[in-house]
């Protein structure tokens, strides 16, 4: 699973989540790609079992990219505790995805075998997700 | 080469206001520039320039009131959720005019069995004439096998178009897929990390079963011919 082998600071504030996505809104390696249509946070567990999702489907056949990495923790205070004393322990790695995101790419596939791998896959994760091709236009 | 007459209009007004405006008009603001000319802010209308820009480096006949201007697509800019156009860079040229231009990639043909293509240029940058700029550029994986490469100064390019890209450029790499029992070891692996368990199917259950009473069977018959040995 993706986790950051060393980070600055243990616990951070919530990523903020209103607006657009900034920049990966289009393919960059494959040929069809998962766009968030939604923002959500995606653990790093959810990433993986849609990675392992596409992957079962397509077998040997092609290649998956992953554009997101859970960089942000999330924390948790234990249950039945009283407010206060502090932030609670670290619980979960997020990827902070707003919409228009290209988060998995796949390439080597046919289109029908890549629509119901990502299908599969957007099961998974959290938000909704839509289905995009490359565009070879300017 | 695909040649389309768009009417463009000039804009006089500027800023995100007079943009909104123009775009809830269902047209796109954009700007024309190029050849040492000052730049001309214009607007098209929206849905004939979607269909023009569906091709790749389409060359523009652009009707700004009443004389015509050539002109490519420089930068198109999409709204990344919706897809509608929301600005357009165009850049004058010249009948006979080279120019660069990024041409995409097709790869073509069936590999040797067992191989992954994997397509590391998308698009080759290429010298051509502006009025006969190729829409895409073919690239032939036919017979390749495991671990062979195609360079930019490999492919093929039609006659008048020069390649700008680094030839060394690496365009196509063929590498040979993981075997069956690589990417089941593998993904059991990921599985047992993630925590994933395996349901048995109802038809997994039947042949379970019935592998059992044939083995509980087997275990009677053997146990009964033991008896009778022993007596």
């Amino acid at each position: 699973m993706l986790i950051p082998r060393r980070v600055k600071h243990r616990k951070q504030h919530h990523p903020g989540r209103t607006g657009a996505a900034k920049g990966g809104t289009a393919i960059a390696f494959g040929d069809f790609g998962i766009q968030a249509v939604e923002p959500a946070y995606v653990t790093n567990r959810q990433i993986e079992s849609a990675r392992i999702a596409m992957t079962r489907h397509i077998k040997r056949g092609g290649k998956v990219w992953i554009n997101i990495y859970p960089d942000r923790p999330l924390t948790k205070k234990p249950a039945e505790t009283r407010m206060g004393s502090g932030k609670g322990s670290p619980e979960w790695w997020v990827a902070n995805v707003k919409p228009g995101r290209v988060m998995f790419e796949l390439s080597g596939v046919s289109e029908p075998i890549a629509r119901e791998a990502m299908r599969r896959a957007m099961h998974k994760l959290p938000m909704k997700c839509r289905f995009v091709r490359r565009e070879e236009v300017s | 080469m695909s040649e389309v007459r768009i009417v463009a209009e000039s804009r006089t007004e500027f800023g995100k206001g007079a943009a909104r405006r123009i775009r809830r008009d269902k047209k796109v603001p954009a700007v024309l520039y190029g050849h040492g000319t000052e730049p001309r802010h214009i607007s098209l209308p929206g849905h004939e320039l979607m269909l023009a820009l569906k091709t790749a480096n389409v060359l523009l006949t652009l009707d700004i009131n009443g004389s015509d201007e050539l002109a490519l697509p420089r930068d198109v800019q999409r709204d990344p959720i919706r897809g509608y156009l929301e600005h357009v860079d165009l850049v004058v040229v010249t009948r006979g005019e080279k120019v660069t231009v990024d041409i995409p990639i097709h790869v073509t043909g069936e590999p040797a069995p067992d191989t992954l293509v994997n397509l590391d240029l998308t698009a080759l940058s290429v010298e051509a004439e502006a009025t006969h700029i190729p829409t895409g550029i073919d690239v032939s994986v036919d017979g390749l096998g495991g671990g062979d490469q195609v360079h930019a100064k490999d492919v093929t390019l039609p006659s008048g178009v020069t390649l700008v890209t680094d030839p060394d450029a690496l365009v196509v790499a063929i590498s040979a897929a993981p075997t069956a029992e690589q990417l089941e070891a593998e993904l059991a692996e990921a599985e047992a990390e993630v925590g994933i368990v395996h349901e048995v199917s109802d038809e997994e259950q039947a042949a379970q079963a019935a592998a059992g009473d044939e083995a509980a069977a087997g275990s009677a018959e053997g146990s009964d011919a033991g008896e009778k040995a022993e007596s």
